[in-house]
């Protein structure tokens, strides 16, 4: 089986690619200008934040950029193309033959990254149909992959990948992300085009996958055609679409010039993926936590960063789970408050809402002491469990109250609830026995 | 002084404008110069804009029904500067459906000629040119791709500059061929042209070709024939330039023959990257958001597209297939990408030419044809009269048509082209030449007593 993708993700950049519009409005058709409506004399001038953007991209995805790069027109009718042609990239895109890897280390080679600006989107009601030029013209990255992409894992893993070292350059393409899907389970090839969103992508491979399976060990065989995903049924179907080769009489974009990359502002990637590996071998911490706590979360990793060393690391993810949960709206906390929280837990605390917050705000004189021992909690443990000696008979059945003892505990010493469970289930398998 | 500025600075009779206006419009029903005439003239010099450039509110149709009622929600920037610097727009002048002429015939009412209105005014900007050779003060924007300004300046003896590509910026202008594409000026001398040249050159942040450079004015007293391009003409047009250019060594100019290699590939380099670029401009007329539009919307969208570009006229549509082919990616290589690089090298014989003097032509090759004549030529016959305006506008120098001849009551023109950036020097070359030689003119409309 192979699989390659072509994924579609827009820019974060106030403007669209070729106008001073705005890249978003609620309204329909109130961020529309002469030249994302293709009006008559009007003339494209290019966005070079969002070519920055882009060459950022093609780096990061350690893809060769070429010192200049061009633009060319792609010519074809539809109702969402307001020129009849699109301004897109081919013979000089911004980035070719770069590779991304997975997990494992298994590479997967990048063929193209290029820019290109959206159509406007169409809204298909029952009987006609409406055209909101608002998306027209935004900054897109299309990046085409080689078909080094194997089985369903892969798939999702490169996505993972993807979007993790796509957040680190700013661009958060959950929302908007694109993608046609190339696969071949014989050498047909089969292109699924449209899928918007990662769970769509991947419900698209998995029903084409077992389709084209039938298809082989029926013999039906399986013919080279385009179709598209349909979300309603999580299955694929034919498009109206021709199969041929579409002809798009490509020529240079001539209202448009010739672009140094170089004066482009280099943004250093961030391989989250690879740094959790590292931190996870080094702090000897699971790499799965680690992954989940930095490959989304810029504020995580620099806290991380800026700790190094200086606390137990499972402290430090406990530290930081705890202050993500309770210092909402600051994009970034204090390495000094992140140690302080880091030392409590450390001790065998587990700080408050009131106790965090309290930090963070500076106001943690009387915060010192030590935590409760493990006889100490025993002690309470027990306590508690003699006054609700009756409901606690049932207590696999009853979480509540189990809960209930853990809380209590853990308002008492600002425990870890961690430490407290281990404990509870201790003493109480021990009466049980 | 210049009579631009003489004009600004000098009373009015009362009703001047009103005058000028009613007879204008009396001239235009008979030769066609007008796609439209605004209702008030406002005080200042009164200048024209061919009809494929935006006025703000004024429809604006390139002379194509597929553009019918489309009225621009912006002024290119030339127009803008022109209002900011004391012109009062007067109309949009006829031509060639999206400039795609050499005669001004492919257009709903052709433009006439105003020494005789039985002859072609030329094209594409043939009403900016009759507009310039009937209105006494006046200044027309007009438009040059492959010889738009210098063909009918020719017929209609005016004078008409295309300075180099990206003087003037292109925002606003409804595209023929981008790359070759170039907003010029039409006036009655090159002092005019000079003193308008001045306020609409300059770079333009709406216009990534537009150039930001000194324009300058350098003179090696040279004059340089390309000497296949003299031959198989017209032979009384051949007599009557050589006859010229004694007159002009007499003026203290060395006059050199030059043969150049590729100029036989000038005509089919230009007419491949015209058309190409030309099809995927035209592409946009799907009828859906201005223009012309079939009014039943339930047929599916190829068929309503196929319906509205039905409107095109034939040339326009000569030029979209042609076009289409010719980039496709079959054949590219032989044609689109060979005449780009054919384009580079006129370019570089054409500087080796320049880098030693002006190079000057006759700026047709036949006399001002009868439109009849005209009506009756093949698309081939018609490609082949922009011989002497195509290597210049292909390569986007800097070149300047003005009469130095009247024949039988018609006049005979003149082509200077000088080096990218060298605008001024043509400019002054041809103010050197009106020194000695007085254009003549039948209409004086909105002279001042």
């Amino acid at each position: 089986m192979k699989i390659g993708l072509e994924v579609h993700v827009s820019l974060p950049t106030e403007s669209k690619l070729f106008c001073s519009c705005r890249t978003y409005a609620e309204e329909p058709n109130t961020a529309i200008c002469p030249v994302c409506t293709g009006m008559p004399g009007s003339k494209p001038v290019l966005n070079e934040r969002a070519l920055s953007i882009a060459v950022n991209i093609a780096r990061a995805l350690m893809c060769k950029v070429p010192t200049a790069t061009s633009f060319v027109r792609k010519v074809y009718f539809y109702p969402d193309l307001p020129k009849s042609f699109q301004i897109t990239q081919k013979d000089g895109p911004v980035g070719v033959d770069g590779k991304l890897f997975l997990e494992d280390g298994k590479e997967i080679r990048i063929r193209r990254i290029q820019l290109e600006e959206d159509p406007a989107k169409i809204l298909r009601q029952d009987d006609y149909t409406l055209i909101d030029f608002n998306r027209s013209g935004t900054p897109l990255v299309e990046i085409v992959t080689e078909p080094d992409i194997l089985n369903e894992k892969e798939l999702r893993e490169f996505m993972t990948e993807l979007k993790s070292i796509l957040y680190y350059l700013g661009v958060d393409i959950d929302r908007e992300l694109k993608a046609d899907l190339n696969i071949s389970l014989s050498d047909v090839r089969v292109e699924v085009k449209n899928i918007t969103g990662t769970k769509n992508l991947l419900d698209a491979a998995k029903y084409e996958i077992e389709r084209q399976e039938k298809a082989i060990k029926s013999k039906q065989g399986i013919i080279h055609e385009t179709r598209s995903y349909i979300e309603k049924e999580m299955s694929t179907a034919p498009s109206r679409e021709k199969e041929s080769d579409e002809e798009y009489g490509f020529i240079f974009e001539p209202d448009l010039t010739i672009y140094s990359t170089k004066r482009t502002n280099p943004v250093k990637a961030v391989y989250a993926s690879k740094l959790a590996k590292e931190y996870a071998n080094k702090y000897k911490v699971k790499e799965a936590a680690m992954r989940e706590l930095i490959l989304f979360n810029r504020d995580a990793l620099a806290l991380i960063e800026s700790s190094k060393g200086k606390y137990d690391m499972k402290a430090i993810i406990t530290a930081i789970e705890l202050l993500q949960r309770y210092v909402k709206g600051k994009s970034r906390t204090s390495s000094e408050t992140l140690g302080k929280v880091a030392s409590l837990v450390e001790k065998g605390m587990y700080p408050d809402k009131e106790t965090i917050l309290q930090i963070e705000a500076g106001k943690d004189t009387n915060l010192g002491g030590n935590a409760a021992s493990t006889a100490e909690i025993d002690k309470e443990i027990k306590q508690l469990i003699k006054e609700n000696s009756a409901l606690l008979k049932e207590y696999k059945k009853n979480t509540k109250v189990f809960n209930f003892i853990v809380g209590s505990v853990m308002k008492k010493y600002k425990a870890n609830p961690r430490l407290v469970s281990e404990r509870l289930e201790k003493i109480l398998s021990s009466f049980r026995q | 002084m210049n009579s631009i500025k003489e004009f600004m600075a000098c009373d009015k009779p009362d009703g001047y404008a009103e005058k000028l206006l009613s007879e204008l419009r009396k001239a235009n029903e008979r030769l066609n110069a007008f796609n439209n005439i605004t209702e008030h003239l406002a005080d200042g010099m009164p200048f024209s804009v061919k009809d494929n450039i935006c006025v703000k509110g004024v429809e604006t149709t390139a002379s194509s029904k597929i553009l019918k009622g489309y009225i621009p929600a912006f002024n290119a920037t030339a127009v803008q500067r022109m209002l900011d610097n004391g012109f009062s727009f007067l109309g949009k002048t006829n031509m060639d459906e999206f400039g795609f002429g050499s005669f001004g015939i492919n257009s709903e009412n052709p433009a006439r000629n105003p020494f005789d209105e039985s002859y072609a005014a030329g094209g594409s900007s043939s009403g900016a040119a009759v507009a310039t050779s009937i209105l006494k003060h006046h200044v027309a924007i007009a438009e040059s791709t492959g010889g738009s300004i210098s063909a009918p300046a020719a017929f209609c003896g005016v004078v008409g500059f295309t300075p180099t590509y990206g003087a003037i910026s292109r925002y606003g202008l409804i595209d023929y061929a981008n790359s070759l594409d170039k907003i010029g000026i039409m006036a009655r001398s090159a002092s005019d042209i000079k003193y308008v040249f001045g306020i609409l050159n300059g770079p333009d942040a709406k216009d990534t070709t537009s150039l930001d450079i000194k324009y300058k004015s350098e003179n090696k007293k040279s004059i340089i024939l390309i000497d296949q391009l003299i031959k198989n003409i017209d032979k009384d047009v051949e007599s009557n330039f050589m006859g010229f250019v004694d007159r002009i060594e007499g003026m203290g100019y060395v006059i050199k023959h030059r043969s150049m290699p590729f100029i036989d590939k000038a005509i089919p380099s230009y007419y491949i990257i015209a058309m190409a670029e030309a099809s995927t401009n035209l592409a946009k007329y799907t009828g859906f958001k201005y223009g012309f539009k079939n009014e039943d919307f339930t047929s599916n969208y190829n068929k309503f597209f196929t319906d509205a570009r039905s409107a095109f006229g034939t040339e326009a549509k000569r030029r979209i297939v042609l076009g289409t082919f010719v980039r496709s990616a079959s054949v590219k290589d032989r044609y689109y990408s060979q005449a780009l690089k054919l384009r580079a090298l006129l370019l570089q014989e054409l500087n080796k030419l320049l880098s030693e003097g002006f190079i000057l032509s006759p700026t047709m090759p036949i006399k001002v044809p009868k439109l009849e004549d005209v009506k009756k030529l093949s698309a081939l016959e018609n490609y082949k009269m922009d011989v002497m305006t195509i290597p210049p506008n292909l390569c986007g120098l800097p070149h300047i048509s003005f009469p130095y001849a009247y024949k039988n009551g018609m006049p005979l023109a003149a082509q200077l082209t000088t080096s990218h950036g060298n605008d001024n020097a043509a400019l002054d070359f041809v103010q050197e030449w009106e020194r000695s030689f007085k254009y003549k003119f039948k209409y004086n409309i909105g002279e001042l007593r």
